[in-house]
């Protein structure tokens, strides 16, 4: 019973252990599934222990038991590559066929109404139908069939004050929170976490109490109180934020709040910005109007960690050119100066690029970009070159996790 | 022994049918979310719904958990050997003389079963949480200085909170129900405000959530409103009369009691 539920779970990469799965089938004897929502809630109990899973297991359940194949990404902007999904197409075909669509409304209706409509579709359908989405998909069904209306002692249309298992899964709660989700308010918590491992706390100890016995013993039985101060390393962290292009615009105020909530953590948070790539002046404001010397920040603390937030997505020349930046002309001086070795006609931006990594090996690149879409999109050429300079990871949940990994695991 | 709410605690029937399942499974709970969706108060109200004791716990980030359970109060001791007990009826050789229960050796020693709560687990640190699972799961823990066991008379119901401030650790999750409570939909939003005003002016109150959860999801506000000062607000606007039709996203007193950071006012503005 439930065997296929299982392995389905793990599929979707929701961790199953058997001890989770003994646990079901006692709680299956002991009668805490006596219709299908509350098998849903004790089902998700037992196998979601983090939030970051609570979305693929309801799009398992959904699936397994009512044979509707939910998409894994759902959200605002970034996510139109749902379109491009089996589901949404047929969805498409289908109502044009029926004329509910226009016949080329994919060209004149925002995209963001077409999806828009999806989804109202699908939930009107989840809701009449009870587990038939007849014209997406694999044929509506999922290859288990119905198997979870006819598992035994299962009743599928209980009567319950809650509202429908899969209404509560239609309206995806927990999307935001599942670990490929990209950085946003409503996850901003999960995002801080791993970041607060960047620093490494000291332990905390008061009164020692051996040595506080030692000593009163020494001292022949006269109490001497021994305290201990607690260790505390503090760690420089440098922000540079890509605030010029569009791409970057959702994510530069999140990423500020980001760090600012991390802040305490840190024993100095510093943002720069700059626009698209780094060269001879960072700025200390948003409105790049306060510049700050590149050169000079490079004689920062070799302990700093150096987090660049940028799309990595320009016109070659501006990272591979003399005088390649798009907004103002380096100064050839200050960067002679420092660096004889520089080209005195003012640096390409991938040499200051490189200089950066060079000096600060706690240093990292974050991507607003998708990882899967590197390769293909349309700086593709530049995040080639950038990544081969910096370690990068993209603005997500996993990615923010990954970078502190990767930022650890540089210590040596 | 089921759990169904109490009259001043507005309780989502899905969480009902959790803390129960939890009941019934002997499982510590672990609810999870956002400041304001009554996490502490869930274990509260759980004691009084099921008429029993309760034993809170509040965790901070210098604990080393094994005071949760009990603390040898050392310089007591230190002090009654070197200057005597005095008529305090203490005996320097008697161990239990200088034991102070924490939460958990009350909740475990107690005659009757209680509601166990660790409020905010997140602080401490995960090797903390690791001793504290083996205490929990196990309902007993050793009394390390004189290798006494202390076994639960009755198996607690226990609840933890947690901010997410930090990650639990796996080994942790694995052997608790987790909850994420997400934040109320405007519905039961007003179900709550109607607990704590029975009779408000409805009209304000529509107009009033609507501002609210506009706030919550257009602003990137550090801290974003929450229940607590949606109920703050409502109650500063119904005790001063103010008109409904008024109000707007334009308009709104008594700003600061929604929004207490410096510059989330100014992003408001």
């Amino acid at each position: 019973m439930f065997t296929n539920f299982f392995y389905l779970l793990r599929e979707y990469n929701v961790p199953v252990s058997l001890q989770h799965v003994i646990e079901f089938y006692e709680g299956l004897e002991k009668g805490l599934a006596p219709d299908m929502n509350k098998l849903f809630t004790f089902t998700r109990l037992t196998f979601v222990k983090k939030v970051e899973h609570a979305d693929a297991f309801e799009r398992a359940f959904a699936y397994y038991f009512y044979g509707i194949e939910f998409p894994s990404e759902f959200s605002g902007r970034s996510d139109l590559s749902i379109m491009e999904t089996k589901q949404f197409k047929e969805w498409l075909k289908h109502q044009i066929k029926r004329g509910d669509l226009p016949r080329n409304c994919q060209l004149s209706m925002p995209s963001e109404e077409l999806i828009r409509k999806f989804w109202e579709t699908l939930l009107e359908q989840t809701e009449e139908h009870h587990g038939g989405w007849h014209w997406i998909g694999t044929g509506g069904f999922s290859p288990y069939g119905h198997s979870g209306f006819s598992e035994r002692g299962i009743r599928v249309y209980g009567k319950s004050k809650n509202r429908s298992a899969i209404k509560v899964i239609g309206e995806r709660r927990y999307i935001n929170y599942a670990s490929s989700s990209n950085l946003r308010a409503d996850n901003i918590r999960q995002a801080f976490e791993p970041l607060k491992h960047i620093v490494p706390e000291g332990p905390k100890t008061s009164l020692n109490i051996d040595e506080t016995i030692y000593h009163t013993a020494r001292n022949g039985g006269e109490i001497e109180l021994i305290f201990e101060q607690e260790l505390r390393d503090k760690i420089n962290v440098a922000l540079f934020l890509d605030n010029g292009g569009w791409s970057m615009d959702p994510y530069v105020d999140l990423v500020g709040l980001l760090f600012s909530k991390a802040k305490d953590r840190f024993k100095d948070l510093k943002t720069f910005y700059f626009h698209n790539c780094i060269y001879d002046k960072i700025f200390t404001d948003p409105e790049r109007k306060n510049s700050y010397s590149t050169s000079k920040f490079l004689e920062a603390d070799l302990e700093t960690r150096v987090l660049i937030v940028g799309d990595a997505t320009m016109a070659p020349e501006e990272l591979l050119d003399k005088h390649g930046s798009i907004e103002y002309i380096p100064d050839v001086e200050n960067s002679r100066r420092l660096y004889v070795n520089i080209d005195r006609n003012g640096a390409p931006g991938q040499v200051w690029l490189k200089l950066i990594r060079q000096r600060f090996k706690y240093s990292a690149w974050l991507n607003p970009i998708p990882k899967n879409y590197w390769d293909e999109t349309h700086g593709s050429e530049t995040i080639r070159i950038i990544r081969d300079i910096f370690h990068m990871e993209d603005l997500t949940l996993n990615g923010i996790k990954n970078t502190v990994e990767y930022l650890n695991a540089q210590k040596t | 022994m089921e759990f169904k709410g109490t009259s001043n605690y507005f309780l989502d029937p899905e969480l009902a049918d959790i803390v129960n399942i939890a009941i019934v499974m002997e499982k510590p709970l672990i609810v999870t979310g956002e400041a304001g969706t009554g996490k502490t108060q869930l274990a509260f109200e759980i004691a009084k719904g099921l008429d029993m004791g309760i034993e809170v716990a509040r965790c901070k980030s210098t604990m080393k958990g094994e005071e949760l359970c009990y603390v040898q109060d050392t310089v007591l001791r230190l002090n009654d050997s070197r200057f005597g007990s005095g008529d305090t009826g203490r005996k320097i050789d008697n161990f239990y003389d200088y034991v102070i229960w924490g939460p958990i050796g009350r909740a475990f020693r107690a005659d009757k079963k209680v509601v166990l709560l660790l409020d905010e687990i997140d602080k401490t640190d995960s090797d903390i949480q690791d001793n504290l699972l083996d205490v929990l799961d196990e309902t007993e823990f050793t009394i390390r200085e004189v290798n006494d066991t202390i076994k639960a008379k009755n198996k607690p119901i226990t609840i933890i909170t947690s901010n997410a401030k930090r990650e639990l650790s796996d080994p942790f999750l694995r052997r608790c129900y987790c909850h994420f409570i997400a934040f109320p939909t405007p519905d039961y939003m007003k179900e709550i405000v109607k607990l704590h005003f029975p009779d408000p002016d409805e009209k304000l109150l529509d107009t009033a959530l609507n501002i609210f959860y506009e706030l919550r999801k257009n602003k990137k506000f550090e801290k974003p409103p929450a229940t607590g000062e949606l109920l703050n607000w409502f109650d500063a606007m119904q005790r001063s009369g103010i008109n409904p039709s008024k109000l707007s996203m334009t308009n709104i007193p008594y700003m600061g009691t929604l929004l207490k950071r410096t510059g989330d006012l100014l992003r408001y503005r």
